[in-house]
């Protein structure tokens, strides 16, 4: 231990602690009490401490407050966040919605009912609108849709009505409901164009169940058959995509055929 | 005595930076606990700028696994800066003391604040390294705090070096002081008290935090469930992990950076190993997703139909395009072809071309109907636990504390 010698200048020569004594002052004199500086130290201290704890609990506090009653603007924000839904688009008109939920109640989508699809004395029924008006509904479905084509008096799909089909049924995007549409030509009488078209209705339902086993389809699919006596298809749909594009078009080639398509609408 | 001076300021100064730094980065936490969205302090500058923006840095800290303890017990935790607040008090006031004393202050005081006056940096380093390797991100806030605790730890080296040049110097007794111990040296019970008093302020701000928290556990459960839990077609994928234990459905996008951040977050949390992963793909990229009318994250698509195709490799496709997140949502923008690029070679041309395939298109298209039929918000992430929705602020600050509540085993 070196001694501490007040009497001779700090680093002074002959000095022993002058290498010690360079890093320590003397302390002063006069000044404050020694336990002012731990009292100031200390108070400045607890009072930082505490403002900042107390700001801390203001803090958590008024999170707590917003959590039992928020903002109308966090409302309004929730509110902004879309919801998950199936495609609704322009061509869903009030008439198209009323049309199409009312096959959905009629030909057996909905409701638990036993049977497929709908006749055309139920299309009249529902529809109560006329052939021209029951058509031009379907017009913005062109892009959609399409017309799958069938021989006079057949019911079977050829190779491109099936990739057709195939083409359209996986392109199914938002929708929720596949509409099939067949009708016959006006060739022979209204009972079997009537039958006819309800095994065209049905061939396309079955392909789409064998080939995509979907077991949703019931729930899916709305089949109506028209025959030949109600909303004949005209000349215009002939630049309609079709299974034979190659095929001359004209009325009883077009009206030999089930359109198909996926509807967006929601219900 | 100008060293004894200097030291006591620049801990002063060192002190007050780092309590303001640290102060606004415990407001902008304790503000977030309205599970609310807030703008959050991201600047060099204490309290001159909030910003609300995903790749705010700051905000990926906050959010992240390591900017809270006790986060199973307390819902969001209790934030370390909080620690940070009552350390840097007792330092300042600490400092206060020392510059006040001058060589008054008994030796022990610089011994003591030599060694204790680094620990914040001790806390800090270990918090830059975290940043580096797991966030790779640097919160300006937080290195506010680290340039702090770095001029305070330099100051405690200076005193550490002060107490060695004064320790064998003996000073004249204090006429006031006590007369059985050297009060040069200072009393060794002063050692125990400066340490009692260290702790204690570092906690009290914490001790306070926890003491004012609502009760959460009324919101657990108010965001819904599955309306329609099965998918017929079977198209959902299984994602595997080590021990599931609990039934969990996420609807998530590759390119989401706030999926990926939650992603990390069931890992570094050690939640996802527990659980037993449906997912389902939702991407935000108008490619495939027909209830956008613009692509959010464009390429998503391709990248959701790249995870279905993966089999035993779905994961670490999805990880992967986590990983490589930032490049893939670059080349989405401009150039998709190279997406699928990078797919092939990372993944072999079997993932790319099955991804190609119509029926993926359809399988993920059976996915985003899963969302429509469930009416879920079109956003992600999104969590279920079994059929119970986790509402979006419990995927993040809330997760673990959630999880305990709601389902504790998957945190064992």
């Amino acid at each position: 231990m070196s001694a501490y010698h007040p009497h001779q200048p700090p680093g002074s020569p002959g000095n022993p602690n002058r290498r010690a004594i360079d890093a320590v002052d003397a302390p002063s004199a006069g000044g404050s009490p020694p336990f002012l500086p731990a009292l100031v130290g200390g108070v400045a201290g607890v009072i930082v401490l505490l403002a900042t704890t107390l700001t801390v609990r203001a803090t958590v506090s008024g999170a707590a407050d917003r959590l039992k009653h928020p903002q109308a603007t966090a409302a309004a924000a929730e509110s902004k966040v879309a919801v998950a839904d199936q495609s609704e688009e322009k061509y869903c008109t009030p008439g198209f919605k009323t049309v199409l939920q009312r096959v959905l109640n009629a030909c057996g989508l909905v409701g638990g009912e036993s049977r497929r699809g709908c006749q055309p004395a139920d299309v009249k029924t529902f529809a109560s609108i006329n052939d021209e008006d029951f058509n031009a509904l379907f017009t913005p479905l062109k892009d959609r849709g399409a017309v799958i084509m069938f021989d006079d008096g057949s019911d079977a799909l050829d190779p491109g009505a099936k990739k057709l089909l195939e083409e359209r049924w996986m392109d199914r995007k938002g929708a929720r409901y596949f509409f099939i549409v067949a009708r016959a030509s006006r060739t022979g009488s209204a009972d079997f164009n009537r039958t006819l078209s309800h095994k065209r209705a049905n061939s396309v339902h079955f392909f789409l169940q064998e080939q995509f086993k979907d077991p949703d389809l019931e729930k899916q699919v709305g089949m109506l058959w028209l025959g030949n006596e109600f909303a004949q298809l005209t000349k215009e749909y002939c630049d309609w995509p079709a299974s034979r594009s190659s095929a001359k078009c004209n009325a009883d080639a077009l009206n030999r055929s089930a359109f198909v398509s996926w509807v967006d609408c929601r219900l | 005595m100008r060293n004894a001076r200097f030291l006591a300021g620049l801990a002063l100064a060192a002190s007050l930076l780092g309590l303001l730094f640290a102060s606004y980065s415990t407001y902008d936490y304790a503000q977030h606990l309205d599970r609310q969205i807030h703008t959050i302090h991201c600047s060099f500058i204490p309290g001159a700028s909030g910003d609300t923006t995903a790749e705010n840095p700051c905000k990926v800290a906050l959010f992240s696994s390591y900017s809270a303890i006790f986060r199973a017990s307390y819902w969001g935790g209790v934030p370390i800066s909080l620690f940070a607040v009552g350390a840097f008090s007792f330092f300042l006031g600490f400092s206060v003391y020392l510059l006040m004393s001058g060589l008054r202050a008994p030796k022990r005081a610089y011994l003591f604040f030599g060694i204790t006056g680094v620990t914040p940096l001790m806390a800090s380093l270990i918090m830059f390294f975290i940043s580096l390797t797991r966030l790779h991100a640097f919160c300006k806030v937080c290195v506010g705090i680290y340039f702090s605790s770095a001029l305070l730890a330099t100051a405690a080296v200076m005193a550490l070096v002060h107490y060695r040049r004064i320790a064998h110097v003996h000073l004249p007794p204090d006429p006031h002081g006590p007369t059985q111990v050297d009060s040069a040296a200072g009393n060794p019970l002063l050692l125990v008290g400066w340490l009692a008093a260290l702790g204690l302020a570092a906690i009290l701000p914490s001790l306070v935090y926890v003491a004012a928290l609502p009760d959460y556990r009324p919101y657990l459960s108010s965001c819904g469930k599955l309306e329609v839990p099965q998918e017929q077609h079977n198209a959902l994928l299984k994602l595997p992990t080590a021990h599931p234990v609990k039934a969990v459905t996420f609807f998530e996008d590759p390119l989401c950076p706030t999926c990926r951040a939650f992603h990390e977050r069931l890992i570094d949390e050690g939640v996802l190993e527990n659980l037993d992963v449906t997912l389902v793909m939702f991407p935000l990229d108008s490619e495939c997703n027909w209830m956008l009318d613009r692509s959010l994250h464009p390429g998503a698509c391709i990248l959701s139909k790249a995870v279905l195709c993966g089999g035993n490799q779905a994961r670490a496709i999805l990880e992967w395009s986590y990983s490589e997140q930032d490049s893939l949502r670059e080349l989405g923008k401009g150039n998709p072809a190279a997406i699928e690029k990078m797919i092939r070679e990372r993944f072999g041309s079997d993932v790319m071309q099955c991804a190609q395939d119509k029926k993926t298109a359809t399988r993920l298209n059976q996915h985003l109907h899963y969302a429509s039929n469930n009416h879920i918000p079109v956003s992600t992430p999104q969590m279920f636990l079994g059929d119970k929705r986790i509402c979006d602020e419990d995927t993040d600050l809330g997760l673990k504390y959630t999880l305990s509540q709601l389902s504790p085993e998957v945190l064992r």
